[in-house]
């Protein structure tokens, strides 16, 4: 399968779906030091529901974190 | 006097943003200069090896700690009202605050918000409990219908965002608190000069939202300082009763036994 996480690419080809907290691995390196918050296909995805939420082939995650703003 | 802000009454009638300082250092001491009690920030997509993004939310965190403060995210970027949605309670999670800068654009070169986006996106929050602070144009029935939706709080452009442009339509700004006297209203984006905030405070506008003037100023802290100054003089000058425009000149000094007056000359 392959999915992406803030617009890169990465291909599992050994998975048809995996959790979001395995596709964070992906992403982070550090997870549980960070703060951030997560879409799956533009949809909010709370903590909590992070091992039971089911990423698909083509799904897209967005993985934001605080940045300063106006 | 204290701004109502959905209940809560803050001293500061100045609300700041965090971005395009020189440094964090500098963003810190003009937060503090400014006397704001509320800072704006946001979230975006970072590489998580890039450590940037968490030093500032320590940063922002210390800040507001130190003044009783209140943090104010936005959701910058969106451009319907579903992305606004989906960040809004992202930023929920993250910030663990209901309140909410809303923004959603629709038009790239000024950046003027979408009436109809902004709108759908206010209710849907509104439904899920959010307190809504609405960035609109100065359209005054946009701040009407924001109001009736339930946003305690409407902060129409002063002009496009970071153009410093000031009050490009103050004859709607006024027509809006004219029309809406019970809700907050805080002028947000254009403001250029301590006089631009002055101005608004003297229309009777209960706060400022500002970013670019302050952060972009060659001095940012004394700019910041500028500013809080400029929102006291406008505000007491509003309290204490701008006397009415006349249309012919009238002497200040009593005319009664002016000298000279009728002397026959010679």
């Amino acid at each position: 399968m392959n999915i992406h996480i803030n617009g890169n690419a990465y291909a599992l080809p050994h998975e048809n779906h995996i959790s979001v907290s395995s596709a964070l691995t992906l992403h982070f390196v550090e997870a549980q030091q960070s703060t951030f918050a997560v879409a799956l296909n533009g949809n909010f995805v709370g903590k909590d529901d992070y091992d039971s939420t089911i990423v698909n082939n083509g799904d897209s995650l967005d993985v934001l974190l605080p940045i300063q703003g106006g | 006097m204290a701004i109502n802000i959905y209940g809560q009454q803050l001293d500061s009638r100045l609300l700041i943003g965090s971005a395009l300082y020189p440094s964090p250092q500098v963003m810190k001491e003009a937060i503090l200069a400014s006397g704001s009690q509320v800072v704006t920030l946001s979230l975006k997509r970072q590489n998580p090896s890039e450590k940037s993004g968490q030093q500032i939310w320590h940063y922002l965190q210390e800040i507001v700690q130190q003044v009783d403060g209140h943090l104010l995210p936005n959701t910058a970027g969106c451009k319907t009202a579903k992305e606004a949605v989906t960040l809004a309670k992202m930023s929920r999670e993250i910030f663990q605050t209901d309140w909410l800068k809303l923004e959603v654009i629709g038009d790239d070169y000024n950046l003027q918000p979408d009436p109809i986006e902004l709108l759908s996106a206010a209710e849907q929050l509104i439904d899920d409990g959010f307190k809504v602070l609405p960035y609109c144009t100065d359209d005054l029935v946009i701040c009407q219908r924001l109001y009736d939706l339930g946003c305690e709080v409407i902060m129409p452009w002063a002009s496009p965002i970071g153009t410093g442009k000031g009050l490009m339509n103050p004859y709607n700004l006024e027509t809006i608190r004219l029309r809406l006297p019970d809700a907050t209203l805080i002028l947000d984006a254009g403001i250029g000069k301590p006089s631009d905030a002055c101005l608004a405070m003297e229309m009777g506008y209960d706060g400022i939202l500002l970013n670019s003037a302050v952060a972009l100023a060659d001095n940012p802290v004394l700019m910041a300082k500028a500013f809080s100054q400029a929102l006291t003089a406008g505000e007491q000058g509003y309290i204490a009763g701008i006397m009415e425009q006349r249309q012919t000149a009238h002497p200040s000094t009593p005319t009664l036994d002016t000298p000279f007056w009728l002397q026959q000359t010679s």
